[in-house]
């Protein structure tokens, strides 16, 4: 992706738009009164978060995803905006893409190699 | 520190720049809660990306522990182990600080998708006149931001009966 301003930005809102459903879907699984139970502890449970593995692992990847994008994307524009250069805007790129595909791969292994509950 | 490219001159911007983006009540600006807004946005974001790399990795757990099991735990049985850790107070009042960094941004950020991108609730341009206001400071995104704090502090305290409840 091309480093400038503009398009960093337009990124940022496109994830944000996103982020909107797809983290309030993801916070709503883990507010006790919406499930019935009393306290967040019980949305906690082993068998509780596999489950939302199993049923709502695609939507937790796309959120890990666009979550990782947005806010490395974010510090990313920040960074630019402190200091210019070549050299300087190439090693930003470079560790934003590093630090995203590092975690966008543990995140994806945490949905494809799930073991079994039992 | 100026750089010359062409006939054009580019001016540095890095002094001030901490200043106005970490510590912006030393920048003498009246009526201006959107710079307190803009501050906030950064510091919750930083918080928020910190958790999401820890969360990330905790979430991980199952996985990464049947490689490198944990006090001779691994896959899910390793798991009651760290919600029993994230019981503690300590981490109780991390994810306090963390809901309240997230109630406080994605409002807040809402509020940016519709005036800077969207390009609504910022007001028509017009002739300036005394006392010269913004026009920005008079359009619907002013009070747009009263309700973000509004909304960001009613919805923490309704967090904080989750965490703690």
């Amino acid at each position: 992706m091309a480093g400038k301003a503009s398009s960093l930005q337009i990124w940022q809102y496109i994830t944000a738009i996103l982020l909107i459903g797809l983290l309030g879907f993801h916070l709503l699984q883990r507010v006790p009164w919406i499930w019935g139970v009393s306290t967040i502890d019980q949305t906690l449970t082993a068998a509780w978060v596999y489950s939302d593995y199993v049923h709502y692992g695609w939507a937790l990847l796309l959120l890990a995803y666009v979550a990782l994008f947005h806010g490395l994307n974010g510090v990313r524009g920040m960074l630019l905006e402190l200091h210019q250069g070549r050299l300087y805007e190439i090693t930003i790129n470079v560790l934003f893409w590093i630090v995203f595909i590092a975690f966008a791969v543990i995140a994806t292994a945490t949905v494809a190699k799930l073991p079994p509950l039992h | 520190m100026t750089e010359r490219k062409g006939n054009a001159q580019e001016l540095p911007n890095r002094p001030g720049f901490w200043r106005s983006s970490i510590n912006p009540w030393t920048v003498r600006t009246r009526n201006n809660p959107e710079r307190v807004a803009f501050v906030l946005h950064r510091i919750t974001g930083f918080i928020i990306l910190a958790f999401l790399l820890a969360h990330i990795l905790e979430t991980d757990s199952p996985v990464w522990s049947q490689y490198f099991p944990y006090n001779g735990l691994s896959g899910w049985a390793l798991w009651p182990h760290i919600m029993a850790i994230e019981a503690g107070l300590a981490f109780r009042i991390g994810e306090f600080i963390v809901a309240g960094a997230v109630l406080f941004h994605a409002p807040n950020g809402v509020r940016l998708l519709l005036t800077e991108f969207f390009g609504v609730g910022v007001g028509k341009p017009g002739d300036p006149k005394p006392p010269y206001v913004p026009f920005t400071f008079t359009a619907a995104q002013r009070q747009w931001l009263y309700a973000v704090f509004v909304v960001w502090i009613v919805l923490w305290i309704i967090a904080g009966v989750i965490i703690f409840g």
